[in-house]
């Protein structure tokens, strides 16, 4: 809305119009349409120009997604074209239970990773956006994991929560006994959320000082002035001045952390832990459609079920932001 | 509303929806020309002349064995000089998604390198030639349980030629062994023993060292003597009593602490590390282990206890590798020559002498590199598993796809960890493996 606006702006503020700089204005310059070539190249150009990227578009993101869509009323296998069946592979679903452990995990993820990458960062961000000594290494330093391979991350994390770990080797030595952190179902989410999060941290914290830097200082000073503490500027300034830029992390988070795969596949291994229990939806898919004998039509209706999800995550977050704006 | 818009600006408010129109048809257009495969294309016929160039593909060999291979292939084209081998390689990762890939764009090589569980859905999907039928006089070339190693239930034929074989013996740690008071130099044959030892480890260290770090597999199930699949192929029929009194045993092994806590997410890679660090005693493996531990772990190297698999049924487990040849290659008595020369016992013989394999060609396991002792492990080794692999059977069956090792996977799990019992957890992965057969 506020880009449409912006963008109209200009034009009812008399700016030069699609006739372009140099070319001459007044009544007569109106009433005259241009030139059939020329309304012509106002037509085509911009698609011409546009023509790479909806290359890409089309090829890499609309062609999958129509496929994905038309293949989920299929049932189609890796090797063998499928046929129309309907709604088959939906109602499949709604008796699957490890699709109902998958939707159960990925709305868990969100449920707990996303509160959490919305207020952790904004408070690291207020932490390292203090001009002191030092504070540009602690900024590299919580910036690193992001630019770390998952991969990587994932191996040092099972290292570290592994029976024979660092973290149980201190739990040990100081007497708290081991953690079965990569053996219980639950521990092993929540394991994997925690990686996540850390992993997200410095990403988010990046996106939370650029917000916090067009905070006008003169608030807090008034703020302070009217004897607001910190917490009370905190409440009263900081959030609502980069109230937006929550819902912008809160949108992200929540599409990234309903799709989570890299996280938990790495940590509860290919079977999704004890039992499939750690299985997430796209974790499903993975295992559902991949391989010879992958089950193309039925991963595709799982994936179009993300998706429908995925939306409504999106859409609950932007009419929570509309809420706030009335 | 809708016409004061178009009249205000009638190209503007078009060309958007005009574009989306000409997307939708573009995807649908492309949509259909996915579903158009590709050529049929060539014969089943290998008696023709071997000429043109052919590819061949590998799983994850040219690291270690590209020179093994280029001398192949030039061997190969001095003896037939009209014929020319493109030789390609796949990372180990994903190698199935990447021949599911080839085959549904038309592009699988002409000759690929597979494992039974692969060549099952090619050759249903009509993607691997039947080697009965044309190159069916090279089947006495080689041990007959290698030759039927390819063969589908269900299909008539057999659908790779048999490269090589491989088995490994059970590492465990002497050490460990002798510190709970066990014979070392008496390391379990039979299930039986292996559960009696496994439960005085778990007893004797107070939970602190398992024996095992896997849960059982297909492959255990078969050694147990469990019956895997009925007659026809159509059915799994590992619920079966044996098996469920196979995971009750288990039940009682992980509630006794003697198999490892994270066992049940556990990989070979985890498994590995798990008997380095000598938290389990002990671990399947093979005669390249050996130098791994000598290397990375040498107080375990100077305790390695080497023993038979454990096995009921008196004969190990193996694995197979194929080499099969793609039905719609347009160079079939190229594509077949060639992969029987790479199978054939010369080439295998000169494979097994550069890595820690065995040749599936008759007579090959009698050569004396697979039959002399020299004193060494490797060879102790070597020998041990050369003997096993004349009996060997690949217990793990051809139509058993990665979906139902999971299905397996999770209701052993299930059934370890007391949320359903082993006859119910069995049913339902037998149920499970079942419905995927039948979609399959």
């Amino acid at each position: 809305m506020k880009s449409t606006a912006a963008a109209s702006a200009p034009a009812t503020a008399g700016a030069p119009g699609p006739s372009g700089p140099g070319r001459p204005s007044g009544p007569a310059d109106t009433a005259a349409p241009p030139p059939r070539r020329i309304r012509r190249q106002l037509v085509t150009s911009p698609w011409l120009f546009a023509a790479p990227g909806l290359a890409i578009v089309g090829v890499f993101i609309l062609y999958p997604f129509v496929s994905t869509v038309i293949n989920s009323f299929t049932d189609k296998r890796q090797l063998i074209e499928g046929k129309y069946v309907g709604l088959a592979n939906f109602r499949e679903l709604l008796h699957d239970d490890m699709f109902w452990i998958g939707l159960r995990n990925s709305t868990l993820y969100v449920l707990v990773v996303v509160p959490a990458l919305v207020v952790l960062p904004l408070l690291l961000a207020l932490l390292v956006q203090k001009q002191i000594p030092g504070i540009t290494f602690f900024r590299s330093a919580f910036y690193t994991p992001v630019v770390a391979s998952i991969v990587v991350v994932g191996l040092i994390w099972v290292w570290m929560l592994d029976e024979r770990g660092l973290v149980n080797a201190v739990l040990e030595a100081v007497g708290a006994g081991k953690v079965g952190f990569l053996s219980d179902q639950w521990l092993l989410l929540f394991s994997a959320m925690a990686v996540t999060v850390w992993k997200g941290l410095g990403y988010y914290m990046i996106i939370y000082l650029a917000a916090l830097a067009n905070v006008p200082r003169e608030l807090h000073e008034a703020a302070a002035v009217d004897g607001a503490g910190p917490i009370r500027r905190f409440v009263s300034v900081t959030v609502p001045a980069v109230r937006s830029t929550m819902v912008l992390v809160a949108a992200l988070s929540s599409v990234a952390a309903f799709k989570v795969f890299s996280e938990v596949y790495l940590m509860a291994g290919p079977t999704g832990g004890p039992a499939g229990e750690d299985t997430t939806l796209v974790m499903l898919v993975q295992r559902t459609g991949t391989g010879l004998t992958g089950r193309v039509g039925y991963a595709s209706a799982i994936s179009v079920v993300i998706f429908v999800v995925t939306v409504a995550l999106m859409l609950l977050v932007l009419r929570a932001d509309r809420k706030e704006d009335k | 509303m809708r016409n004061s818009r178009s009249s205000r600006s009638p190209r503007i408010s078009r060309s958007p929806r005009r574009a989306v129109t000409a997307a939708a048809l573009a995807a649908a257009l492309l949509g259909l020309s996915a579903c158009g495969g590709g050529d049929d294309g060539g014969s089943a016929d290998a008696s023709g002349k071997v000429e043109g160039e052919i590819t061949f593909q590998t799983w994850n060999l040219k690291a270690n064995f590209k020179s093994y291979f280029e001398g192949l292939i030039d061997d190969f084209e001095k003896k037939y000089p009209d014929a020319k081998v493109k030789w390609v390689d796949q990372p180990g990762e994903g190698y199935a998604d990447k021949i599911s890939a080839d085959a549904a764009a038309g592009t699988l090589p002409d000759v690929v390198n597979v494992s039974p569980d692969l060549v099952a859905p090619l050759a249903k999907a009509g993607l691997a030639l039947d080697l009965d039928k044309s190159a069916g006089k090279y089947e006495k070339e080689y041990l007959p349980g290698a030759w039927k190693s390819h063969q589908v239930p269900g299909l008539e034929g057999t659908y790779a030629f048999p490269w090589y074989l491989n088995t490994g013996p059970l590492f465990y740690n002497k050490r460990l062994f002798e510190d709970a008071g066990l014979d070392a130099d008496k390391p379990p044959k039979t299930f039986d023993e292996l559960f009696t030892d496994a439960e005085e480890l778990a007893k004797k260290s107070k939970g602190k060292v398992a024996t095992l770090a896997n849960v059982p597999t297909i492959e255990d199930f078969g050694r147990y003597g469990v019956p895997l699949m009925n007659k026809e192929g159509t059915g799994f029929t590992f619920n079966d009593a044996k098996g469920v009194e196979l995971l009750t045993k288990y039940k009682e092994l992980y509630d006794a602490k003697a198999l490892d806590g994270q066992a049940l997410t556990a990989t070979p890679e985890s498994t590995g590390k798990k008997f380095l660090t000598e938290a389990v005693a002990m671990n399947p493996g093979s005669a390249l282990d050996l130098e791994k531990f000598k290397k990375d772990a040498p107080r375990l190297y100077e305790n390695i206890g080497i023993t038979p698999q454990i096995s009921n049924t008196g004969k190990d487990n193996m694995y197979v590798m194929g080499v099969m040849v793609n039905t719609r290659t347009k160079r079939t008595p190229a594509a077949v020559a060639f992969a029987h020369y790479v199978t054939d016992a010369q080439r295998q013989m000169s494979f097994a002498k550069k890595v820690a394999i065995f040749p599936s060609t008759k007579g090959s396991l009698d050569d004396p590199y697979f039959t002399k002792a020299d004193g060494t492990d490797e060879t102790r080794v070597r020998i041990a598993a050369a003997k096993s692999l004349k009996t060997a059977v690949n217990y793990t069956p051809v139509l058993f796809s990665e979906q139902m090792k999971v299905e397996l996977r999770n209701a052993v799990a299930r059934a370890l960890q007391g949320k359903q019992s082993p006859e119910e957890a069995l049913d339902n992965a037998v149920k499970a493996c079942d419905r995927l057969l039948k979609q399959s």
